[in-house]
């Protein structure tokens, strides 16, 4: 049964980011194919598309009702890790990309957030997210130099559902053609997988002033 | 507006913050001194050339100080397009060069590819067209903008560099990154704003004006950064 929830999700080590948020159901749905292809998901080339699969969050029209990632404490800054990062690995023969993939190498930055917590708010299955989100030893980006390392998650029951708007704040990005009014907005994607071209629309900007619009 | 991503604090109180540093810093170590040297050593360039302004910190100061010199120089600035510099930069940067320079005789050229997000993957086309139209433009100096604290391989290069087309000329070489900061709050020169936000995170020392979301300098972790702090700009610029 779907239920108005929130996830706090607490951490060992500070969180890497390669945006300003995270989105509640891209883990979700990411931690749902992994748990579905095994190891495929990793030694299969991602070319395609990937099919998004059925995940635990209710939607609203076509969009998860599920917040981006609310940090705690809120004011604290990014801060930059960088570093020089070699590959191990034998260079083949022939022109390869070194700024990115597999033989990434060169002199890196990664945008970090050193929190304690971070907090979603969704309307999922509780079981079912819990289960899904102990599968998660870490999350963000850069988990394999020792960021975003998960110590606990906690998933609680509230009275209101906050997934999509909070005190008449947006908790996500909503295209504007489901809005009546809205304050601030950008071309973001609103739906997972969250790097397609083809889910960017014009949205409101998390955590500013939008009405949804109950008419279409 | 709502802060809607973490940058935490305001930029104001860190600015203030740090122009008192700058401009202290300006006076001790005689910043004027090194302008007055640079500004001697150019001048015999300036009739035949064309200075040379990305709208980043050190073409400005340069531009500021060769402007007070011969108020009606040739510049020259080349627009990337807005797939790599959104509209909201460029059109900051243009204004930033008339308000610095409003008698000089500005020579803008665009990049055609600029208009594609293509521009972001390949950068090949970007190197043929920009050396294409520095020779369309036939000046004998091109005078720039670059310093010798920024690499080895620049610290090495020499003041003067001649090249097969032109002489490159670099006003500003002796000057570190402190006193191209200390220069610009010392003036007001003004720099485009996303400037602070980058300084902000990675460092003055760190900070420079490049092309945004340009695999080109994935090998430096900017497209990272780029993501974090001009997320808007990401899908439409």
């Amino acid at each position: 049964m779907m239920e108005p929830l929130e996830v706090t999700i607490y951490f060992k080590t500070p969180i890497a980011l390669g945006f300003p948020w995270l989105y509640l159901d891209s883990l979700l749905a990411n931690l749902k194919v992994i748990e579905e292809q095994g190891e495929r998901y990793f030694t299969s080339p991602k070319v395609a598309p990937l099919e998004t699969p059925d995940i635990p969050v209710k939607k609203w029209r076509d969009v998860y009702v599920s917040s981006v990632s609310i940090f705690e404490p809120s004011d604290v800054g990014f801060q930059v890790f960088q570093y020089f990062k070699k590959g191990d690995y034998p260079f083949p023969q022939g022109k390869i990309r070194k700024g990115s993939g597999f033989f990434k190498d060169f002199y890196l930055r990664v945008g970090y957030l050193p929190v304690r917590s971070i907090k979603f708010y969704c309307s999922c299955e509780k079981d079912e997210v819990e289960r899904l989100l102990k599968k998660a030893p870490a999350i963000g980006k850069e988990r394999n130099i020792g960021f975003g390392f998960v110590k606990e998650v906690e998933v609680k029951e509230i009275e209101q559902e906050w997934g999509l708007v909070k005190d008449g704040l947006a908790m996500r990005p909503i295209p504007v053609t489901y809005l009546k009014g809205y304050e601030d907005t950008a071309y973001l994607a609103y739906k997972p997988p969250y790097w397609m071209k083809e889910n960017v629309t014009l949205c409101a900007v998390p955590f500013t002033r939008v009405g949804l619009s109950t008419s279409g | 507006m709502r802060r809607t991503v973490h940058e935490g604090g305001t930029i104001d109180e860190w600015l203030k913050k740090w122009e008192e540093y700058f401009v202290a810093w300006y006076d001790k170590e005689k910043v004027d001194e090194k302008v007055r040297k640079a500004v001697e050593f150019t001048n015999p360039y300036l009739d035949q050339g064309v200075v040379s302004v990305s709208g980043g910190k050190d073409s400005m100061v340069m531009l500021h100080m060769l402007a007070s010199l011969k108020r009606d120089l040739k510049a020259f600035h080349w627009d990337h397009g807005r797939w790599l510099v959104p509209r909201e930069v460029e059109d900051e940067v243009l204004r930033n060069i008339v308000a610095v320079a409003p008698n000089c005789e500005l020579i803008v050229r665009s990049y055609s590819l600029g208009k594609s997000e293509v521009s972001r993957e390949v950068w090949g086309p970007w190197y043929k067209e920009f050396f294409g139209t520095l020779r369309s433009l036939g000046f004998k100096y091109h005078l720039l903008g670059i310093r010798a604290d920024e690499s080895s391989r620049r610290s090495v290069r020499g003041r003067v560099v001649q090249r097969k087309e032109w002489v490159e000329v670099y006003p500003i070489y002796y000057f570190t990154w402190r006193d191209v900061w200390a220069y610009i709050f010392r003036h007001n020169v003004p720099v485009p704003s996303v400037y602070f936000r980058y300084a902000k995170l990675v460092g003055w020392d760190k900070v420079r004006f490049v092309t945004l979301f340009d695999r080109e300098f994935e090998k430096y972790g900017a497209p990272q950064i780029d993501s974090l702090l001009s997320w808007r700009w990401k899908h439409n610029p």
